[in-house]
């Protein structure tokens, strides 16, 4: 290897940032194994409580399952529908790009309090009253991660330059289908699950839009969470840092899987 | 007629642009063909109108006796080689030397043995069980080429197979091809925008310009008589004349041509001294001045200036002409009968 060592300024800068970044992360930690922390720097007593009263809280555990499964059905939805839907734009309707990529941004550009009024007006009535359900909320989900998989699934596709394999394919003889699903999609299949995993931890810390859409009828953990701030910052705490941890394993659990599939075999 | 894959009047629009214009082409089994011009030409359109991947607007294709002008690529038998390889990286090469076979639904015997044959056949066997992103682009190719020729198609197409690769590996590639091409007596079209590439390996060489064929020509009539200035330019160090400068260094020319073309090692070369001991019949002597010398190896191509016109003069490096600088004083012999008179342009 023959990386050159960086200089003093971007190290410090470096330094700076990691500080920034982690100092909030690590004051929370410290809370969350605090048991009296009043008038010290550090705190004088530590307790593992908080953490043995949230996993004794059945509503935390039934918001955590909640949150797992509206995501992950999100998600599974999101790539089924986008999968087949990108893959034959950029192959076949190569046109209809630009459009699809105004499309697609429209999320960012609809601030989450005007979609979620939007969205409660349109289905509190008429044929499809469907407010304050889960079906909504998925709904609203796979809006919100509409361009991260959009992008995802189109740059997974244009760096293995999907066509050239896809047409090499066909002429050894292959159907476009057997062509897709044993040429294209393992080939992209690691950036497909980079830009699913990133799509379930922006619905997981989803905050605002479910809870004007839902927040009365379902209890997702950052719904749960918001409650319990109030009551106890410990234990909030202790909600924060098992969730931290939960995502980080979340995904280094999925990156190690998308390495495997792209670099071994299909 | 023996024809084996015949093009009849194939046309192609991309939007109101005429990408292939009325083309016309036969090619007899066996036969290599190449097609050669600048990019944009519509040569690779033309190879892909073949392979059925892209559709045409007019014509017909005919293969083997049978119109394939309307079959999807799967069923047309003609194996496709991509100047960027096209490899499935997930596959390992003999995986994918077995692609199409597996596809065809050939037994697990059969494709092993056609594998390991195709592999000898690129020399490549020990790489069998390696994914091809960790060989090197010639291997690679050499590996695609395993694989479109493993389902045994009909005819070969070749898309600048050798383009993304380096100056030493393209050369032994393309004899490889060859040798290859000749030993199975595959039909094959070959596409390159490289006119020495083209002139060594082919059969017959079709010289492609907007969308037409403007000359279809064995690779010595290609260059000993080009068609059109076109032509002429593009096979290389050519000099071409308009009509003026003709008639400025040979006297008088007998055609009603408007730019002839002289090659370069058709014109000699003397030195100032013994123009006399050279003169024969129809002959014509110029004295001329170097402008610039440069030494290809075997031959050393100067630049003369005579009356005013410039021309590129290839001598044989025979050791006779080490002493040649700039700004020296020669005689240039030039020969009419060598003056080749172009056709004009789209005539």
């Amino acid at each position: 290897m023959n990386t050159r060592k960086a200089g003093l300024a971007p190290r410090v800068l470096i330094l700076l940032l990691m500080v920034y970044l982690l100092v909030p992360l690590l004051a929370t930690g410290l809370y969350a194994f605090a048991q009296d922390w009043q008038n010290s720097l550090l705190p004088r007593a530590w307790t593992f409580d908080w953490f043995i009263q949230m996993f004794q809280d059945l509503r935390f555990m039934e918001a955590l399952w909640t949150s797992l499964y509206l995501c992950l059905i999100s998600v599974v939805v999101s790539l089924v529908v986008m999968l087949p839907a990108v893959f034959v734009i950029t192959m076949y309707f190569p046109r209809w790009e630009s459009l699809m990529k105004g499309i697609v941004v429209l999320p960012y550009a609809v601030p989450g309090v005007v979609a979620a009024v939007g969205l409660i007006r349109t289905y509190s009535s008429g044929p499809l009253n469907i407010a304050g359900t889960s079906y909504l909320l998925v709904g609203a989900y796979f809006v919100v991660i509409l361009p991260y998989m959009y992008q995802g699934i189109r740059n997974s596709l244009l760096t293995v330059s999907a066509a050239e394999l896809l047409q090499a394919a066909e002429l050894l003889g292959a159907r476009r289908r057997q062509a897709f699903m044993n040429v294209i999609l393992p080939n992209i299949w690691p950036g497909v699950m980079v830009s699913a995993l990133l799509s379930f931890s922006v619905l997981f810390g989803e905050f605002v839009l479910t809870n004007m859409l839902v927040g009365g009828h379902i209890q997702t953990i950052q719904i749960y969470l918001y409650k319990r701030v109030g009551e106890s910052g410990h234990l909030a705490s202790a909600i924060a840092i098992s969730y931290f941890v939960f995502i980080l394993v979340l995904s280094m659990v999925l990156m190690k899987l998308g390495k495997k599939m792209g670099g071994v075999r299909g | 007629m023996n024809d084996y894959l015949k093009l009849q009047g194939v046309r192609k629009l991309f939007g109101d642009a005429c990408v292939l214009d009325n083309v016309d082409l036969e090619i007899r089994e066996g036969e290599l063909v190449t097609l050669l011009g600048p990019s944009g030409c519509g040569k690779s359109t033309l190879l892909r109108c073949i392979a059925g991947l892209t559709e045409l607007d007019g014509g017909s294709i005919m293969l083997a006796q049978k119109d394939v002008t309307r079959q999807p690529p799967r069923d047309r038998e003609v194996g496709m080689v991509f100047q960027s390889y096209a490899l499935f990286p997930n596959l390992t090469v003999g995986q994918n030397v077995e692609y199409g076979m597996k596809m065809r639904g050939m037994s697990k015997a059969a494709q092993r043995t056609r594998s390991e044959e195709l592999l000898a056949l690129v020399d490549l066997e020990e790489k069998r069980d390696v994914y091809p992103q960790s060989l090197s682009g010639g291997q690679q190719q050499r590996i695609a080429l395993a694989r479109s020729l493993a389902v045994q198609p009909k005819v070969l197409l070749l898309d600048e197979p050798l383009s993304a690769l380096d100056a030493k590996i393209r050369k032994n590639l393309r004899t490889e091809i060859r040798e290859i091409q000749k030993r199975l007596g595959m039909t094959t079209l070959f596409v390159t925008h490289d006119q020495e590439e083209a002139l060594i390996v082919s059969d017959r060489v079709c010289v492609m310009k907007g969308g037409r064929i403007i000359q279809d020509d064995s690779p010595e009539g290609l260059y000993t008589a080009p068609r059109t200035e076109f032509v002429a330019r593009f096979m290389g160090s050519y000099n071409v004349f308009t009509r003026p400068e003709a008639l400025k260094l040979f006297g008088r020319v007998d055609s009603s041509a408007d730019s002839f073309a002289l090659r370069p090692e058709a014109i000699t070369l003397l030195k100032a001294g013994e123009a006399a001991a050279a003169e024969e019949e129809g002959r014509i002597l110029l004295d001329a001045s170097i402008h610039s010398v440069s030494m290809l190896g075997n031959i050393i191509r100067c630049t003369a200036e005579a009356s005013g016109i410039r021309l590129t003069v290839d001598v044989l490096n025979d050791g006779s002409w080490l002493r040649l600088r700039e700004q020296d004083q020669v005689t240039l012999v030039l020969d009419p009968a060598q003056l080749r008179h172009l056709e004009r342009e789209g005539a």
